[in-house]
């Protein structure tokens, strides 16, 4: 079966971990850079090869068209959800995109699930380096806040990257795992969770039974667009105003200067939280800017940004009928935490010095390894009883919602509804699912619509039974059932946002084609190597005077047009792309110096004999 | 979201009287006695049975709670990760029923609803629009005070004695609402006794249809409230 792997796919970062059979904890495993995170960058070459992690990071500079980060940002969003987010960041969506964002990479279009592929099979082609075996089943971590569609996108991503999601786990519930077996914790725990693109605040109780520890989260609340990304933009649009006012300044700003200039700035925030000012300097035509930043100044910056955190939290305390006082423990997740006024924000909130002693960065898939390890070995010392962000609803009479499955329950969670026809001969039943609190449909997420067919007759007759089902990663599963015959009904579900089932499947053997050119690429690689080798070694042998002497008096003049002929040839597959060429012509060099090697050898043999007597051979 | 087409159901005629896998008499237990394995939720099952609890409505809830933790341990998907299909699909049922059980009985309130609506004297959503006649003349009188309000925003005027009148009736009915619950409880102690002392169907069903008539009452003052709250809120 292989094991099973702990995937933190960050909106900035991503990290695989796994539980370390030897320590018994989790460990996150480094890439080829040497660190254990992968920028979440994606970048595709004209010839259509993927670059993900930190080569694609330095194309944000030199090729941003062809190069996408932060796209978690877009995971089971519609194209009108994401108005706002095109202001400030240079995705380019394909303006023929409804429901499911396609963005444009170079002269290519993709999804949100499948760029989020591309970052998972990078992570975990860093696991099979690891392990030398493969890696085919995965936990993944989401946001707390995020919705049905969300999920939904993000477990699609995981099937195109090749990896069954054993479990989608909620960012903050797996720190808080973590950090568990870290501390051996008791109590109720806050997990405040500030990353790069979403902030999540989940409330849990620890309880310690017969059994072993249960994780029990009591609430949860978060906004799925606030992150480190809004400082960064926060910190843009004040250095883009400063630009503005230098002569020249108001020409448009190339993409390379724009992804520079966010590129210092980041540096610039990351330095304000050990150094009390920093100043960030750049010169890129047309573009010239000097600015000096106080820590001062930055908080102030990002001061309202900070508090929209704060009111998540309020609500999530309200939710778990808890005062902040009732908290016992407070645990820090994210980087954007390692920012002094977040900590200080949150540790005067709670009166009480928040929990950082694991990186921030890590603790995620530390937690993710974790959850792996128990659903690899089975419930033994530890459960996770996890709840659902959003209340889920359905549509009824003026578009009011009627709430079925309250938000914060427990999952898995389910509820059962009965519907029958309001008319004579009415023939179809429309249902409207939805996510959210809000009381009109209109103002909550839609997650699908479907319609129950009904055979003709009498109002009232009709009885179908839906059953909805929020499962443990919490996703909605809807299943009816005709009360009258006791039969399966069949419903045909067209969700809201997202991808449908065909498409995943058209995409899935679209990504076994990628998997094949990834093979392809290794091969020719590798077949391109030994080339090298045997091309530099074929005329480094024949440059020698004495082997070249050797091929003149003993090669007939076939035997050496052979060899120059094959060398030719073998340099000319080199240049192309197909790596089996390349070792049919690497065979046919081998047979055309086969000869001159063997007559060669022979004679240094005899070289090397010669002068010594019979005994001492 | 997705659709599932395989899954059993709650009260669907797939739950069967014999173990699935050993073909044991199935005794309505989490799991089969003989073999162990877990089974398919009985037809008609309540909530209260799921716990093991008879349907009273006076709960410990430490003891609910410990109960919760319990069955938790054996039921979650997590320990069906490696089972067939099948047996993670009863793993859903059993454990999405498990968690809106334990979501619906610790809650008083709740739990008295959820035991209506399973006797069938209780349908979901319905609940009566009228003012109960007691009630009548205060009601009439906070419906005036609401207009006056809306009218006074509308006009621009001054809200502030209407907006503290408002808060004064909100007050009056919160306190309504408490008499409402300490009313409701005291027949729930009287639904308990009736089943200790083993009475006859003649005895509880007037308790049942009491309850009931309290629910709707608490209900319409419910609303009430939250209506008023709306208008003072609202700038």
């Amino acid at each position: 079966m292989g094991r099973v792997v702990g995937i933190d796919l960050g909106t900035t970062f991503s990290l695989i971990a796994h539980m370390d059979p030897q320590t018994g904890a989790p460990k996150c495993i480094p890439g080829p850079y040497g660190s254990n995170l992968c920028p979440s960058v994606v970048s595709v070459d004209p010839d259509g090869k993927i670059i993900v992690g930190e080569p694609a990071r330095e194309r944000l500079l030199t090729q941003p068209d062809r190069t996408i980060y932060s796209v978690k940002r877009l995971m089971g969003r519609g194209v009108a959800d994401v108005q706002d987010e095109l202001k400030l960041f240079p995705f380019r969506i394909d303006p023929e995109s409804r429901n499911v964002i396609r963005v444009r990479l170079g002269d290519k279009l993709f999804t949100p699930p499948e760029i989020s592929a591309f970052i998972l099979r990078e992570l975990k082609s860093w696991a099979e380096k690891y392990f030398g075996e493969p890696v085919e089943r995965a936990v993944i971590t989401v946001p707390a806040y995020f919705n049905d569609a969300q999920r939904q996108a993000t477990k699609d991503a995981g099937r195109l990257a090749g990896l069954e999601v054993l479990r989608l786990v909620n960012e903050p519930t797996a720190a808080a795992l973590a950090y568990g077996l870290h501390k051996q914790k008791r109590g109720r725990v806050a997990v405040y969770d500030f990353g790069g693109g979403t902030f999540d605040i989940s409330i849990l109780k620890l309880i310690s039974t017969d059994e072993g520890e249960i994780y029990q989260v009591l609430s949860t609340n978060g906004d799925t667009h606030l992150g480190g990304d809004d400082i960064d933009n926060a910190m843009m649009k004040v250095a883009r105003e400063a630009i503005a006012r230098e002569p020249l300044g108001k020409s448009h700003l190339p993409g390379e200067a724009v992804q520079q200039l966010r590129k210092e700035l980041i540096r610039a925030k990351h330095e304000l939280s050990g150094s009390d000012r920093t100043s960030v300097a750049l010169s890129m035509a047309p573009a010239h800017i000097d600015l000096a930043i106080d820590r001062s100044g930055f908080e102030d910056l990002i001061r309202p940004i900070v508090a929209r955190t704060m009111q998540p939290v309020k609500l999530a305390l309200a939710d778990a009928k808890l005062t902040p006082k009732e908290i016992d423990e407070v645990v820090l997740v994210g980087g954007s935490t390692r920012i002094p006024l977040v900590r200080k924000t949150v540790s005067d909130y709670f009166e009480r010095p928040p929990h950082c002693e694991l990186d921030p960065d890590e603790v995620v898939a530390l937690g993710a390894a974790v959850q792996a390890d128990i659903l690899e070995t089975g419930v033994k010392t530890m459960l996770l009883l996890d709840v659902t962000p959003l209340s889920l609803g359905m549509e009824t009479m003026g578009g009011v919602v009627a709430k079925i499955i309250p938000r914060n329950s427990t999952i898995p969670a389910s509820a059962q509804e009965l519907f029958t026809t309001g008319v004579e001969n009415q023939t179809g039943i429309d249902v409207h699912v939805l996510q959210g609190e809000r009381e009109l449909a209109k103002d909550c997420r839609s997650l699908a619509r479907f319609q129950l067919r009904v055979p003709p007759g009498p109002a009232g007759l009709a009885r179908i039974e839906v059953k909805f089902l929020i499962d443990a990663n919490g996703i909605l599963q809807v299943a009816a059932r005709d009360l009258r015959s006791g039969q399966q009904h069949t419903i045909e579900v067209q969700p809201s946002y997202g991808l449908n089932d065909e498409e995943v499947e058209r995409m899935l053997e679209e990504s076994i084609e990628f998997a094949e050119q990834d093979f392809a690429e290794r091969q020719m690689i590798e077949a391109r190597t030994e080339a090298d080798a045997i091309l530099h070694a074929t005329e480094k042998t024949l440059a020698e005077p004495r082997a070249a002497g050797i091929a003149a008096s003993e090669l007939s003049a076939d035997e050496r047009r052979a060899i120059t002929e094959s060398v030719a040839q073998l340099k000319a597959a080199v240049a192309s792309t197909d790596y089996k060429l390349v070792r049919q012509r690497i065979d046919e060099l081998n047979q055309a110096t086969m000869r001159l090697a063997e007559i060669i050898m022979n004679s240094a043999l005899q070289t090397a004999l010669e002068g010594k007597r019979l005994e001492e051979v | 979201m997705s659709v599932t087409q395989t899954r059993t159901n709650a009260t669907g005629p797939t739950a069967s009287a014999k173990c699935w896998s050993c073909q044991a008499v199935a005794t309505g237990a989490h799991f089969c006695a003989a073999c162990g394995k877990i089974q398919a939720l009985p037809a008609g099952a309540d909530y209260f049975a799921f716990f093991g609890l008879p349907q009273k409505l006076t709960l410990d809830p430490a003891a609910l709670e410990a109960q919760f933790h319990k069955l938790s341990w054996k039921l979650h998907p997590d320990n069906f990760v490696r089972a067939s299909e099948f047996e993670r699909n009863l793993s859903l049922e059993r454990s999405s029923e498990l968690n809106d059980a334990y979501r619906t009985l610790r809650e008083p309130i709740a739990r008295i609803e959820y035991l209506l609506l399973h006797l069938g004297l209780r349908k979901e959503g319905t609940t009566r629009q009228q003012a109960p006649p007691e009630l009548l003349e205060e009601v009439f009188e906070l419906n005036e005070s609401l207009d006056e309000l809306r009218e006074a925003r509308a006009e621009g005027g001054d809200t502030a004695a209407l907006r503290e009148r408002l808060a004064e009736a909100q007050q009056n009915f919160l306190q309504k609402l408490e008499d409402v619950d300490a009313e409701l409880a005291a027949v729930a102690r009287e639904w308990d006794a009736a089943l200790d002392s083993g009475a006859g169907e003649s005895q509880r069903s007037p308790l049942l249809a009491r309850m009931n008539e309290i629910l709707n009452r608490r209900s319409y003052i419910r609303n009430l409230v939250a209506g008023v709250q709306k208008e003072l809120t609202e700038v």
